[in-house]
């Protein structure tokens, strides 16, 4: 392959980053250890590093479109810093071939005194433009930032989004070979972010794009590949659905993780061997009105809270057969079970859960209070009990959902929670057939049909 | 332009930079200037009445109240000290200008050197800019009003731009040592101003150099400003021509101070995404 081939070439590149606790100690780093070494003593050093970037290595061909994904601090923006030359590395190196336009955060090095006009043709002029080439595009740039007087006015007066709207079109009218774009596009409303999604789209077909975002879904979307970053380093790449699953994957488990209010101690967890069955595997054909809800694992350590007279051990979805699933898809009949142990003997146990979306609102949800209201079930200490809900998985919006599970002793007006748990399971809808509402529900029958009027 | 080469610091490399963003510059430089008045109701014609009130002030405070006399020789009236000590501010105004934005030039900009890849070495040469405007404008000033005085100017001042010269050179030297120094160091700022004061009353601009005790002239003449401001002086008011040999040197060393600086300047911006 020819090197003309490559757009971007990063090589082992690091970024060290000192850290000093007071300015003084830099000027005293910069002093003492050449003392030190002139009188042959170990040079002491006055800070500690911070290794934002750590030996990255790869390679992006003119044409491709890379996504890099990675929580807050991993390391991306560095990345892109150094791609972009604002940055210097500490070791390795970065080739780029053509021409770089990039969308660092906000702003893109406009300065805020000056108005939108007069920053486009500096921008223009810092990257490579001359002034009739600005003059030639400058209605165009106006046109496609479409913020209308206020690109007479000083960009401190701007709106972030007027902001972005700028510096995109800056960039996408100053034939740039490769455009970086970090998190940008998030603050434009709807309609602009469409516009760019269209010139990117447009763009990808001839330019290179590296694109950093949080949202895994406009990556799956855009890229051709997806680089993970995490502490400084690739934890994976390759194709965006692969990695971005294992990416979010990853961050439940995480969040999930840091649960911090009271917690019920765990004796001992659910065996939860069983293999996982994939529920898609039978939908395969029905492809594009499937609704995918994405699964995780049984957390034990959720938020929760209770009384501790009885503790839930596992809450998982089963399929028709009873074996657990890790894809439902939305519209499906799916059993909800709930295992939970008793400490203390329970004369009335009721098992109840209920499904929010991820502004917390409850979508639905029920309890066995009702089932077994006039001859409840009497369970002594060291019993386990086990409740199952069977019920349609309603068709849900994109986005984060998660299973509240609770056990409690008593009825439904007045009982002792003996404990809830937050958030137990987490799952993720993605593209999603309900046209609009909290929730869509599978229709059984739609029908269109033309009356014509009797003559 | 590859944004991943080293930046070079050669002395050619300090002119081909100017000329490459002659653009950028002449543009920031107008903005500079138009920035500083904006909002005001009167705008430029604030750059024209500074300088026109303090030579109303010097002509008072020197002339009325301390009735001092530059010892040209001849008779010498009441506006003619104002006006070659106008000569000297004009000239120590243009370095001071410069080198006091300079500790603040870089971080002030903290956008041009995160955000996107920016000729960061050309905003000395805009500081220039905007600083040379108001040094026209005061010496558009000391002209009318030497011409409105004497209905003549000497033919000399056409040497004046050559006494400037090694000014510029030698103030754009420090402007690309302070600027990149101030980054890392922010405490430059504060010593600057207190150093600029000194210097004024340093470099002989409220009185004649002839004027000083034997010993202390020699010593004086060690600051270079001396010999600038007195050639101006010369070319601009005096009608005298200028001192060749000495400029010739001046024009060097100043070319020298500038390289140093802007091959300083090259070496350490590569520290400064770090530290801003």
């Amino acid at each position: 392959m020819s090197s003309s081939d490559i757009a971007i070439k990063v090589e082992h590149l690091s970024k060290v980053y000192l850290m000093y606790e007071r300015p003084a100690d830099r000027l005293r780093q910069f002093i003492y250890p050449r003392l030190q070494r002139l009188i042959s003593k170990q040079p002491k050093t006055y800070f500690h590093e911070f290794w934002a970037l750590r030996d990255v290595s790869f390679e992006v061909k003119r044409g491709e479109t890379i996504g890099i994904i990675g929580r807050n601090g991993s390391g991306k923006s560095t990345l892109l810093q150094l791609i972009c030359g604002t940055l210097t590395p500490a070791g390795g190196s970065v080739q780029t071939n053509g021409r770089v336009a990039a969308l660092l955060e906000l702003g893109s090095g406009f300065n805020p005194e000056f108005t939108g006009r007069e920053n486009v043709y500096m921008n223009g002029a810092v990257l490579g433009l001359s002034t009739e080439e600005i003059d030639a595009r400058f209605d165009e740039i106006a046109a496609f930032a479409d913020i209308g007087e206020f690109i007479e006015q000083p960009i401190k007066t701007y709106s972030s989004g007027m902001i972005v709207r700028l510096a995109f079109a800056v960039i996408a009218h100053v034939d740039a070979d490769i455009l970086v774009i970090d998190e940008a596009l998030a603050v434009g409303d709807a309609f602009f972010t469409q516009k760019c999604m269209r010139f990117l789209r447009a763009f990808m077909k001839t330019g290179t794009i590296l694109f950093v975002s949080h949202d895994t879904g406009s990556v799956k979307n855009l890229c051709n590949r997806v680089i993970w970053l995490e502490k400084g380093q690739i934890l994976r790449e390759g194709s965006p659905k692969e990695v971005c699953e294992l990416y979010l994957q990853a961050f439940y488990e995480a969040q999930q993780g840091k649960g911090t209010s009271t917690k019920l101690k765990i004796l001992k967890a659910h065996n939860n061997s069983r293999p996982l069955k994939d529920q898609r595997l039978d939908f395969i054909n029905a492809s594009n009105l499937r609704n995918d809800l994405q699964i995780f694992k049984f957390d034990p350590d959720a938020v929760s809270f209770g009384k501790g007279g009885a503790q839930i051990n596992n809450v998982e979805l089963l399929d028709q057969n009873g074996s657990p699933l890790s894809w439902v898809v939305g519209g499906e009949q799916v059993t909800l079970r709930i295992i939970a142990k008793a400490h203390e003997a329970l004369d009335a146990p009721i098992i109840g859960f209920y499904i929010t979306d991820r502004l917390g609102q409850t979508l639905f949800g029920d309890n066995t209070y009702l089932s077994y209201m006039d001859n409840p079930l009497f369970c002594e200490p060291g019993n386990e009990i086990e409740a199952t809900f069977s019920f349609f998985m309603p068709i849900l919006l994109p986005g984060d959902y998660s299973i509240t599970a609770s056990i409690a002793n008593g009825t439904q007006a007045v009982h002792v929670q003996h404990h809830w748990m937050h958030d137990a399971v987490v799952f993720k809808s993605e593209s999603s057939s309900a046209s609009t509402g909290l929730i869509g529900i599978p229709m059984q029958h739609i029908e269109l049909e033309i009356n014509h009027p009797s003559t | 332009m590859n944004p991943h080469k080293d930046h070079p610091a050669t002395p050619i490399a300090m002119f081909t930079s100017l000329w490459r963003n002659r653009q950028l510059v002449w543009q920031m430089a107008r903005r500079d200037i138009s920035s500083r008045y904006r909002g005001s109701v009167i705008g430029l014609a604030w750059s024209f009445i500074n300088p026109i009130l303090m030579l109303l002030v010097y002509t008072f405070v020197f002339s009325v109240i301390f009735k001092a006399r530059w010892n040209t020789g001849g008779n010498e009236s009441k506006t003619d000290f104002a006006i070659i000590l106008f000569a000297g501010m004009i000239v120590f105004n243009l370095f001071a200008e410069i080198v006091n934005r300079a500790p603040s030039l870089i971080t002030s900009n903290a956008n041009y050197v995160k955000k996107v890849v920016f000729p960061l070495e050309i905003l000395p040469w805009v500081a220039l800019g905007s600083a040379l405007f108001h040094t026209a404008i005061s010496l558009f000033v000391l002209l009318f009003v030497q011409f409105i005085l004497h209905l003549s100017l000497p033919w000399t001042g056409i040497f004046f731009p050559l006494a400037l010269l090694p000014l510029i050179f030698a103030s754009m030297g420090f402007a690309w040592f302070l600027s990149a120094l101030g980054v890392f160091v922010r405490d430059i700022g504060q010593v600057t101003g207190i150093f600029i004061t000194i210097l004024m009353f340093m470099s002989a601009v409220f009185y004649p150099i002839s004027a000083l005790p034997e010993q202390y002239q020699s010593l004086l003449r060690l600051n270079p400003l001396v010999l600038i401001i007195t050639e101006s002086r010369k070319s601009l008011v005096l009608g005298e021509l200028p001192d060749w040999i000495s400029m010739v040197i001046a024009l060097l060393a100043s070319l020298a101070i500038a390289f140093a600086g802007f091959w300083w300047f090259q070496k350490v911006r590569k520290g400064f995404a770090d530290v801003i």
